[in-house]
């Protein structure tokens, strides 16, 4: 569901002329910067930036970008939990042991390292975010030419990426004439029809793979896939504000790394 | 006789199956347009996908530009370039993830540079129509438009003739139209067009020869009126006769003379039904078409020439017309069967503006003139330029003065 609805974004984004490697270089960059980061607040500034672009110029819903950090969130929030109680080192924080032989504790050691993780998390996916809410993937296969992946690689992607959305639409159109004849109408009928849309698409697939290479035979196919046109070159006030961003990024990790700024 | 694809007593059965295609010969000349009508499970496909090597025959000869085709990996590369395949679901002819990639696919697989890659993409798109939709990815697009990029696809190849699997299926009336006016405009631009269809009504007009498939035999091959007036055969084909044609025969029926050319359009009708009646040539003075051609007309604005014309109806004919029509916010009337539509005004002293691209210019001209020829009417063609618009303008005025019933 989120994969048409993220490609679809991407694909109606006021960013969609903006060179895809400039976003990338964003994205992964301070996704990067993120990773290393050994203190919570390079990741926490960086995921606060991010988001302010991807809502106000990138003018992506704010309901939708709430729902969709909401998934990551859930899970790492119960991450962290776990992380809370297993994490050592410092000072005892909290104790709860019900019995003698159940101990749980919580240190000051536990804490920060939960802490960092979670804005780790939290900066890293409002990266990765912030290239899929603007980037569609049709732009991203020039990028992976260029990065050298294996022709035969990309190619496939491509084909894949094609027959997503009609296996998808496929798999939409079966399930609703399901449940218009009472489909999933109670548990063993559920197992029984989603079984048959299962064999369904499969069948359905496989005949459009047959389809699939008549039609590329049709039109003289002789084991090249083209490749999109290039979006233009690099538009350099863009570029300019990703390169400076990253740079300030860098400048608060390398100040906190030295110490020029202490953090608590 | 300029023959570019001719089957000689072809045959096919499917593996396993029954007899498809059962003894088929027939030929097709150069700049042509052909509509293979028959039933469901006729062989229409079957026959369709053998002129381009797709599927061959169990005996029998296909033969391409008076060679017989050869079924070897390079033969049948060089046939599919000049023969080009649009398949009935688009879904399944579309591979790449983008409308640019997908339309580059022949072009590329036939060696092209990147350089000629991008003209011939753009060039097919200009034809089609989808201009600036190069980075879209196919399911953003509906159902028309993909059926364009499929077509786009094959016309990048720059093929003789063009082969369609039922160009209209899935596609809505008007957009049905749009598309047929779009296999005329291929058709005028020197292009062999032969398609499968079981609609009637759009093949008729369509069509310079019509092929009644039964059964994996031809049941009829004929001009259309003669194809489609075989009440016995249309019937056996599952067919119906076209209205026109139906409308022709019942009043012959009835006693009223029916020319021996049949009528082929609704301006056809009229001009019979009017003769009937003895109002032909009626004291309404003709009114005019003006035809004006978008590729040349590139900087004026045609909306402002309109707006001084009340009264004026506006049709556009090929692609680039209507695209030029909606940029400069006119309202079309006519999108499809448009000169016809025109004469028709034009019979009731009304006066019409026709938008078109160069290759089409001619047409209008030509039809008007075998029209008038026939009914013995005579109506003005006016080309509609900006070098010396007010002169033009100016002649317009008159001719709408003089026309104007109030007067």
């Amino acid at each position: 569901m989120f994969e048409t609805l993220l490609d679809d974004v991407a694909q109606n984004s006021t960013f969609r002329h903006i060179h895809p490697g400039t976003k990338i270089l964003l994205g992964l960059g301070s996704l990067l910067i993120c990773l290393v980061s050994p203190s919570p607040v390079v990741p926490l500034i960086s995921g606060i930036i991010l988001s302010l672009v991807i809502l106000i110029p990138a003018r992506i819903s704010p309901l939708m970008y709430g729902e969709l950090l909401l998934a990551p969130a859930i899970f790492t929030a119960f991450s962290i939990i776990v992380l809370l109680f297993m994490l050592g080192g410092g000072e005892v924080i909290w104790r709860f042991s019900p019995v003698s032989w159940i101990n749980f504790t919580i240190t000051e050691g536990a804490v920060r390292q939960s802490v960092l993780i979670l804005f780790r998390v939290f900066g890293c996916t409002i990266s990765l975010f912030f290239i899929a809410l603007t980037t569609p993937v049709t732009d991203l296969f020039n990028i992976m030419k260029r990065c050298r992946i294996p022709l035969e690689l990309i190619d496939l992607m491509m084909i894949m990426y094609r027959y997503i959305f009609i296996t998808y639409e496929q798999a939409r159109e079966i399930w609703q004439a399901q449940i218009m004849r009472l489909g999933y109408s109670r548990v063993k009928e559920s197992i029984r029809s989603f079984s048959m849309l299962c064999g369904m698409l499969f069948i359905s697939s496989w005949i459009a793979g047959e389809g699939l290479i008549h039609a590329m035979d049709c039109r003289c196919y002789n084991g090249i896939m083209p490749s999109l046109d290039p979006a233009g070159p690099v538009q350099m006030p863009s570029l300019i504000l990703v390169l400076l961003y990253l740079a300030g990024l860098i400048g608060i990790l390398l100040m906190i790394t030295t110490g020029v700024v202490v953090v608590p | 006789m300029n023959v570019i694809l001719e089957a000689r007593d072809i045959r096919y059965r499917y593996p396993g199956s029954i007899e498809a295609i059962k003894g088929i010969s027939f030929h097709m000349r150069r700049g042509e347009k052909i509509a293979l009508v028959g039933p469901n499970g006729a062989g229409k496909s079957t026959l369709l996908q053998m002129f381009n090597g797709m599927i061959r025959p169990n005996s029998g000869t296909v033969l391409f530009d008076k060679e017989p085709i050869q079924y070897d990996t390079l033969s049948l590369r060089q046939l599919r370039k000049r023969v080009g395949y649009v398949l009935q679901n688009p879904d399944r002819q579309i591979i790449a993830p983008t409308v640019y990639q997908d339309v580059a696919f022949g072009p590329a697989n036939l060696g092209y540079d990147d350089q000629a890659i991008r003209q011939a993409v753009a060039l097919a798109l200009r034809q089609v129509g989808l201009e600036g939709f190069e980075r879209r990815p196919p399911h953003h697009l509906s159902g028309g438009e993909k059926k364009r990029v499929a077509i786009a696809g094959v016309l990048a190849m720059d093929p003789d003739v063009l082969v369609f699997d039922e160009p209209t299926s899935g596609l809505d009336p008007s957009g049905s139209e749009d598309l047929m006016e779009l296999l005329d405009e291929l058709n005028h631009d020197g292009k062999t067009v032969i398609i499968s269809t079981h609609d009637v009504e759009l093949a008729y007009p369509w069509a310079d020869r019509a092929i009644l498939l039964l059964d994996g035999r031809i049941l009829e091959e004929d001009v259309p009126d003669v194809a489609f007036g075989n009440l016995d055969h249309v019937r056996m084909a599952h067919l119906s006769v076209p209205t026109l044609l139906e409308l022709s025969q019942e009043l012959g029926k009835r006693g009223f003379a029916q020319p021996k050319r049949k009528p082929r359009s609704v301006l056809d009708m009229i001009h019979i039904i009017e003769n009937l009646i003895n109002r032909s040539g009626s004291n309404a003075k003709p009114g005019s078409i003006s035809v004006c051609n978008v590729d040349e007309e590139r900087d004026t604005s045609i909306a402002t020439w309109v707006k001084s014309r009340p009264g004026l109806t506006v049709g556009a004919m090929g692609t680039r017309a209507k695209q030029r029509a909606s940029k400069e916010q006119l309202a079309l009337e006519f999108t499809y069967g448009v000169i016809d539509k025109c004469i028709l005004r034009a019979l009731r002293g009304q006066d019409s503006l026709i938008l078109t691209t160069s290759g089409m210019v001619d047409r209008v001209a030509i039809r008007v003139e075998a029209y008038c020829k026939d009914s013995g009417n005579t109506i003005a063609v006016i080309p509609l330029n900006t070098t010396n618009q007010s002169s033009v303008a100016g002649l317009l005025n008159e001719v709408v003065k003089e026309n104007d019933p109030s007067h």
